[in-house]
């Protein structure tokens, strides 16, 4: 079943077109990698589909419903979040109330707090936060930020969630832990994934498909492994032969 | 757990302001009444720039607001009807000012609230004239034990109100949009209309309150009740008690107006900069003020 469909999707910044004419789709329950090199359009997209920019051609639908244009609230509401590549957290919360907001408002728009105190303390743990509940967000490593990041996501109780690069700046180490958390998370949840990362080999492992963006075009859509062989991405990412 | 001590010393503190005319006469409740006003105006003020870190430099708009519709209506309403009048007039000019001016922060917003301030101001003084009217009297108001009872209620509530926001989800949402609009909006919350409410709950206090000092003045004249002093000193107070506590404002009104009372008897001529410089002074060694300061860890809202 289709969750979010993509349909010839365009916008432009200025003169530049950022994403030409894109069309995909993502069904429920799977993990679909975003694949593209610096400036493909990736980030850009993420933010069409979540609210923070408007379209300039095209529409989103989510659960058959257009979303193209909505506000970022009234889309996670809908139950799509983001999670940023560069972490926001609330810095000086402590790691506890920035989940436990997420869980207040996100898409249930929780009126008891005890709920969502527990909802937030449930997944603190599932994420390895459970000791630094009580200190202030911005006392975490960038790797423990990034967890926190997926922490706040997950306590909307979306059914989609877009992950822009969780993994940049992380050791091999904590990729293989970040990655196992992921499916873990997956598991336990009615959960789709969208997965935009740099990290190549994690987006392979992850993925259960892939779609290829370059310079704002998308050029290939399939398996992992059928995408590594296409040539259009091996052209698109070893540089053509002039 | 502290709880018990901490309810036993406001019950205290509400049952010293009430003592304040039996006990310390006229020149106690003069005092008092300016503190109750102040903390009033300065608590109002922290549900919106405390907690949203949208910073209004023009909170006197609805205190002057408040008092002109006050004097207004004050000769030909019951007293009770005008005080609400006032606070409704400011909460719903928020409203109106409030859907365009959110839309900016930081510093603009700061710029914009102080614009409009001004703005109304010479409106208002520009009305006046085109009237022929260059201040307006209030004959026969309240006495000043009864005012001071009437502001000491207002300052309560202002305070039970941060109270109460700083506990809710509503308070929640204030927060995570101080912290990071963008990142608040994408966890479901609608800021632009929490923005909104913040304001609009931070003047309509401060409204009453303008209402209720033109009844203890017993004048109106524009350019004192829309003097943008008012707006500093409500700025300094929350910043030198702490912007993100209850206390704070409470603390930096009692510190203010004690040391007001010390140097207008003593030293008129430096007042201001003194409060100019206890105001650098507090930005650059203690941004989390007197309440940061003393009540170490400052604990947030528990449930």
């Amino acid at each position: 079943m289709t969750l979010l469909a993509v349909q010839a999707l365009s916008k432009f910044f200025g003169g530049l077109q950022a994403l030409k004419d894109i069309s995909f789709a993502a069904r429920a329950g799977e993990i679909l990698g975003i694949m593209g090199a610096n400036g493909a359009g990736k980030t850009t997209l993420f933010s069409l589909i979540a609210g923070h920019e408007r379209p300039s051609r095209g529409a989103i639908r989510f659960e058959g419903r257009r979303i193209d244009g909505m506000r970022p609230d009234r889309i996670c509401r809908a139950g799509i979040v983001r999670t940023f590549q560069i972490v926001r957290p609330f810095s000086a919360m402590s790691v506890l109330d920035n989940v436990r907001t997420a869980a207040l408002f996100g898409r249930r728009q929780e009126r008891s707090h005890a709920r969502a105190t527990a909802q937030a303390r449930e997944i603190l743990a599932e994420l390895g936060l459970a000791d630094r509940a009580e200190d202030a967000a911005a006392t975490l490593t960038l790797s423990a930020q990034k967890r926190l990041e997926i922490a706040r996501a997950l306590a909307t109780a979306p059914k989609l969630i877009l992950l822009d690069e969780v993994m940049a700046g992380l050791t091999a180490t904590e990729i293989n832990e970040f990655l196992a958390a992921i499916r873990r998370i997956k598991e336990r949840r009615d959960l789709t994934i969208l997965v935009v990362e740099h990290v190549m080999q994690a987006l392979m492992q992850l993925s259960d498909r892939v779609v290829v963006l370059h310079h704002g075009e998308l050029i290939a859509e399939g398996t992992p492994k059928a995408v590594a062989e296409d040539e259009r991405v091996i052209a698109a990412y070893l540089g053509q032969p002039t | 757990m502290r709880r018990p001590l901490a309810l036993a010393a406001w019950l205290g503190l509400i049952a010293a302001a009430v003592l304040v005319p039996p006990l310390l006469g006229d020149y106690g409740v003069a005092v008092a009444l300016s503190l109750a006003m102040w903390v009033a105006l300065a608590e109002s003020w922290i549900v919106l720039s405390g907690m949203t870190g949208y910073v209004s430099l023009g909170h006197a708009v609805f205190y002057g607001l408040g008092a002109y519709v006050g004097v207004l209506l004050w000769n030909t309403v019951p007293s009770g009807f005008a005080i609400i009048a006032a606070g409704i007039a400011s909460g719903g000019f928020a409203v109106i000012i409030g859907y365009p001016a959110l839309r900016v922060r930081g510093p603009y917003f700061v710029m914009l609230t102080f614009g409009v301030a001004e703005l109304v101001k010479y409106v208002v003084i520009d009305l006046e004239a085109g009237l022929g009217v260059f201040s307006r009297l209030i004959l026969g108001g309240p006495s000043v034990i009864v005012l001071y009872y009437v502001m000491l209620c207002l300052a309560a509530a202002a305070t039970a109100i941060t109270f109460l926001v700083g506990r809710s989800r509503f308070g929640y949402a204030l927060r995570a949009i101080r912290e990071n609009e963008a990142a608040a909006e994408t966890i479901g919350i609608a800021v632009g209309r929490f923005k909104l409410a913040a304001f609009a709950l931070s003047a309509v206090i401060p409204g009453m309150v303008g209402a209720v000092a033109v009844a203890r003045s017993t004048y109106f004249e524009p350019l004192s009740a829309f003097d943008p002093v008012v707006s500093f000193t409500m700025v300094t107070m929350a910043v030198i008690g702490g912007s993100d506590d209850l206390r704070g404002p409470l603390l930096g009104a009692a510190f203010l107006v004690g040391l007001s009372e010390l140097l207008w008897a003593n030293a008129p001529q430096i007042y201001m900069i003194i409060l100019g410089v206890l105001l650098a002074i507090f930005v650059l060694f203690a941004p989390e003020g007197i309440a940061g300061r003393l009540f170490v860890p400052a604990r947030r809202a528990v449930s």
